[in-house]
């Protein structure tokens, strides 16, 4: 189905029970694999207002949910804003998938971007059938619906932030991740978040015990995450070790010279 | 190492670089290669009349089929016809060493993924649908999923009367000396027990073709296949018809690794073939590949090996479980395979008692894939050498000295052997190895690593297999020097190597040569396994060349008039006194079509004066010296750089050894570290590439090759095939480097980051 406006869409998506289709490379191989294909896709428009293309906004940037991946990591901003993400991006599947993935599609998936998206305090920016709705994604992702359908997102100004990025995959490139994660300082407080396989999640708990105990004193951390991580869902417990690694290798990083 | 030694390995070593490749490369095949340009079995779309087929596979590890019924599939559209066991008219079984596999399940199913019935209808999409519409009653069974159980397990084969009531197909022992009184005097022994994974071929083309009827009751294949004249036995039986009426044309195959080596859409293609009088395609996706296809035996091994103070070997004693799936296709041979490596055929033992026992389960099938055991086998022994130098205090390249067998020495099984160097000049070289020098470092987050293995090879199909194979010669009517075997090209470019040859032998141009392959009804070579093309290859053109140049020369000079002992070949004809007096298309013209023809064939070389013969007689070697870096954070492994010293005679064709070498090597990197298709409960855990993790491009490492060849002036069979050398001691050479960055051994593949992540931590704690 061609809707021809986003609240369209979202009818159809509602009415049909149907599945928006943004690059596809997410539900393709999805469908493939279950040998269960949809009988109707609502598809997205690119050229609708906002929703493909950075622009930069009073409180940072605004990137469109049909931004692709290949678009996200060339743009100039995003070499402003977030520097470090472009080496994330190498890491995310093949040149082909991000060739037409999208940024929402990655997000909605729980993709890599997830993590990043998560600690930088993110919002989402929703179409709805009444209106437009826009909501932090720690609230949004956990519960997230299929009729819900995401017009663009939005990051603060993280200009002169600190950020620590890094994924675990099975092998260089093109991997399933295991496990990545996200280390933000914005010059006060630290932001941690990850994803993979054991779901995507912030995690407030551990930057609270940070933010009591400051950076340098790090003695309780490895419980604290651990703790955290298997609330969240990751199971486990040679993978939780590895992430907890890579979030104290991620504060490092952050914390380096400061 | 001493220094003449030294001297003497480095005479003959030499490094195939870029340069050597490049310069050796031909423009002939290498860009409709590259741009996918082949004629592959799978492109003939084009065919007229062509049917799409489809087979309907078991969604049950194992369970008693109590109904099928095809009745709604024959009605729907574009649907010609729905065959099940009952409509196969002849055997309704194959398997190369054991015919238990059935075409369609009758009464059972042993595997998820076994073949129930199958539809030919006008498109893919049809035939697909119509597989919706069979109805299929099972009644489950338990399943037998863990090899060191399943002889305790009901058979799964109870029906067949050879392996009636236990799921132990094989049980295989090789013996030397007294093992008990020699572990007895040992001094130190290791103990310790290895496992391998259920390995995927993942060749890019994944199985297909078509089946033509000839509207005489025969059926032409045009498929990717091994060996086309041992499926025309296999297919003969099955269609229920004269082996004459059957042929097979294996062109231009896409990968196969020993994956294609048993029949795999042949039987339900050519039937549908011949019931619908139209020919049909069958051409698996990736997912039914993955979930049908053969894979490489997963083992388990407990090794005990021991060696005096001075560390010499005395005492070895394997027990291995091989699980072969629900099918033993050519599980008997590779377990036969994997014994003889289990022997460490590259050094002298004392006393050794191997045993292996080969077993049915319902985890899919697995068979031939390059290395055929033997690797499996390697993994463990080189790794046990490494527990018992770090026993002994020493060096495991010393300890590897002290052991290695010499030029002149029986094998492990007191066969002949026909070396191409010393086994301690292929040490020497791999310990001097610039990999080493750069030391072990640790740079706070990565923790790097070197470390070394060993292997053996045998060319052949191994002991007591009918093992020949033939090839022929002719002038073809348009005058080019046509030679044809029975061989398929699967990507090894063995086309190249054939085309070098005659152009070596005869002294023509590559452009006056037309190699012809993989038709059955052409000389019958055997099977494209076991890298013995080349070493037959070459012996069939060592017998059948000089023979065919002298009829063809006495026919240009009755031709030409001129003296026949002044002719000599050129390229593009016949010369005297270096002018040209014949073109090669003039005498083709002089005679009759098929009238300047040699045929040759030849068994196998095995090691003679043995009371059974012995395959491992032309003895290949390699050292693979590994660098790895680890993270010290994820126990993530890298491998950045991979050193080969071969020895495996002269190299013929450097393109194609620098590429099967390296190739094999990817491939082992890749057991080593992410590939396994696990089952649980008779069920694999991955259906597709985005699951089951090949190295890519960037996890590739850095190799160089090297070439030793001290074969022997007098060694009739100097040319040796590497298709599976490569691959042989990759894995023990990357385990030994992560032992060298971290401490840690790992001795279950692929290695598991997060287990490597644990014992890295409590050593970290421990210290
Ligand atoms: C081979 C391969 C490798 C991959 N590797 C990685 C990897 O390394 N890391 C990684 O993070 N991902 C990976 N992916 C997953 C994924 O394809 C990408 O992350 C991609 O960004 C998904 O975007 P898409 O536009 O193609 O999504 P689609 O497939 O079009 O959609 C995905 C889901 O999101 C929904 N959706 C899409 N857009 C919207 C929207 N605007 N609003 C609401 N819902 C929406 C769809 O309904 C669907 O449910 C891989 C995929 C493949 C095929």
């Amino acid at each position: 189905m061609h809707p021809e406006s986003p609240r369209q869409a979202v009818s159809f998506a509602k009415r049909f029970r149907s599945p928006y289709i943004a690059g596809g490379t997410w539900l393709q191989p999805s469908c493939e694999r279950d040998r269960q294909w949809p009988v109707q896709l609502v598809a997205l428009n690119p050229d609708w207002p906002e929703f493909r293309g950075i622009r930069e906004t009073e409180e940072g940037l605004s990137i469109g949910a049909l931004t692709t991946l290949d678009e996200l990591a060339r743009h100039p901003l995003m070499a402003l804003y977030l520097p470090q993400l472009n080496g994330l991006i190498k890491r995310v599947a093949g040149p082909g998938v991000r060739h037409l993935g999208t940024v929402g599609g990655n997000l909605f998936a729980g993709g890599d971007l997830s993590a990043l998206a998560l600690a930088l305090d993110t919002e989402v920016d929703l179409v709805g059938s009444k209106g437009s709705n826009r909501r932090p994604l720690t609230r949004w992702l956990p519960d997230r619906q299929g009729g819900d359908l995401l017009r663009s997102v939005s990051l603060p100004d993280s200009r002169g932030w600190r950020v620590s990025l890094e994924k675990l995959g099975y092998r260089e490139r093109f991997s399933p991740t295991r496990a990545t994660v996200a280390c933000v300082h914005d010059g006060e407080k630290v932001q941690l978040a990850v994803c993979g396989e054991g779901g995507p999640g912030r995690l407030t708990v551990t930057e609270a015990m940070l933010r009591d105990e400051g950076i340098r004193e790090l003695t309780d951390l490895a419980i604290v995450v651990d703790s955290e991580l298997e609330t969240l869902g990751w199971h486990d417990t040679r993978l939780r070790l590895a992430v907890r690694r890579m979030l104290e290798s991620g504060l490092m990083e952050l914390t380096r010279d400061v | 190492m001493t220094s003449e030694n030294l001297q003497g390995a480095v005479r003959k070593l030499m490094t195939l670089d870029g340069n050597s490749v490049r310069n050796a490369t031909s423009k002939m095949d290498l860009a409709p290669r590259i741009e996918g340009g082949l004629a592959y079995a799978t492109d003939q779309r084009h065919l007229p009349g062509l049917l799409h087929g489809a087979i309907l596979r078991s969604t049950c590890a194992h369970a008693l089929i109590t109904r099928v019924d095809t009745s709604r599939a024959l009605n729907m559209p574009g649907v010609h016809a729905v065959i099940k066991a009952d409509d196969v008219p002849g055997l309704n079984r194959f398997g190369i060493v054991i015919r238990d596999q059935p075409v369609f399940c009758d009464d059972r199913v042993r595997y998820e993924g076994d073949a129930i019935a199958a539809v030919a209808a006008d498109t893919p999409e049809q035939a697909r649908a119509a597989l919706d519409a069979i109805e299929v009653d099972y009644q489950p069974l338990p399943v037998v999923s863990d090899a060191s159980l399943a002889e305790q397990q009901t058979a799964i084969h109870s029906s067949h009367e050879e392996h009636g009531g236990s799921n132990l197909l094989v049980r295989e022992t090789l013996e030397c000396g007294d093992i008990d009184d020699a572990l007895s005097r040992c001094t130190v022994i290791a103990e310790h027990h290895y496992q391998t994974p259920r390995q995927m071929h993942v060749f890019m083309e994944t199985e297909g073709g078509v089946a033509i009827p000839d509207g005489k009751g025969g059926v032409l294949f045009r498929v990717g296949c091994q060996s086309g004249h041992r499926d025309v036995e296999q297919l003969a039986d099955i269609l229920g018809v004269a082996r004459e009426k059957v042929a097979v044309e294996s062109m231009a195959t896409g990968g196969a690794f020993g994956g294609k080596d048993e029949l795999t859409v042949q039987p339900a293609a050519g039937l549908l073939a011949l019931k619908t009088g139209r020919p049909v395609m069958i051409h698996l996706d990736r997912f039914e590949s993955c979930r049908a296809g053969i894979k490489r035996h997963p083992v388990s091994v407990k090794m005990t090996t021991g060696c005096d103070a001075a560390g010499r070997l005395l005492a070895h004693k394997v027990e291995a479980v091989l699980d072969t799936g629900a099918y033993a296709s050519l599980g008997p041979a590779v377990l036969e395979n994997y014994l003889d490596h289990a022997t460490a055929p590259l050094y002298r033992i004392e006393a050794y008692r191997v045993s292996g026992r080969l077993v049915y389960t319902n985890n899919g099938v697995c068979g031939a894939f390059r290395g055929f055991g033997g690797n499996q086998a390697t993994f463990a022994v080189e790794s046990q050498l490494d527990e018992l130098a770090r026993g002994l205090g020493i060096e495991p390249a010393t300890l590897r000295r002290i052991n290695l067998r010499s030029p002149g020495d029986a094998g492990s099984r007191n066969q002949t052997v026909r070396w191409t160097a010393p086994p301690a000049d292929v040490l020497a070289a791999a310990v001097a190895s610039p990999l080493w020098s750069r030391g072990d470092t640790d740079n706070g987050r990565w923790l790097t690593g070197t470390g070394m293995a060993m292997g053996a090879q045998g060319n052949g199909l191994g002991d007591g297999l009918p093992d020949s194979g033939g090839g022929r010669i002719s002038l073809s009517p348009a005058g080019r020097i046509c030679v044809e075997f029975g061989f398929t090209d699967y990507g090894q470019n063995i086309v190249e190597s054939i085309t070098r040859s005659v152009c070596n032998g005869v002294g023509c141009r590559e452009a006056d040569v037309e190699v012809v392959l993989g038709s059955s009804r052409g000389p019958d070579s055997g099977p494209t396994s076991a890298s013995r093309s080349t070493v037959l290859v070459h012996g069939v053109l060592a017998s059948i060349l000089p023979r065919w140049m002298d009829a063809v020369r006495g026919h240009a000079a009755r031709v030409s008039g001129q003296p026949e002992k002044g002719l000599e070949f050129g390229p593009g004809g016949i010369f005297s006194d270096g002018r040209q007096v014949l073109s090669y298309r003039e005498l083709a013209e002089s005679t009759n079509p098929g009238g300047m023809t040699a045929n040759a064939s030849q068994d196998f070389p095995v090691a003679p004066d043995s009371e059974h013969p012995v395959g491992r007689y032309l003895q290949l070697q390699i050292a693979t010296v590994a660098r790895v870096e680890v993270d010290r954070i994820t126990g993530r492994v890298r491998v950045t750089d991979l050193h080969h010293v071969t020895a495996a005679g002269p190299v013929i064709y450097p393109p194609g050894y620098l590429g099967q070498i390296e190739g094999a090597a990817v491939m082992g990197q890749g057991m080593t570290l992410t590939e396994d298709m696990t089952a649980h409960e008779g069920r694999y855990q991955a259906d597709n590439l985005d699951q089951y993790l090949i190295p890519t491009f960037h996890d590739a490492p850095l190799q160089r090759v090297d070439v030793l060849d001290n074969t022997p002036e007098d060694d009739p069979y100097p040319v040796r095939g590497v298709g599976e050398l490569g691959i042989e001691a990759v894995a023990p050479a990357i385990t030994a480097a992560i032992e060298a960055a971290t401490g840690v051994r790992v001795r279950r593949l692929p290695v598991d980051p997060g287990d490597l992540l644990v014992a890295m931590a409590a050593q970290e704690q421990n210290l």
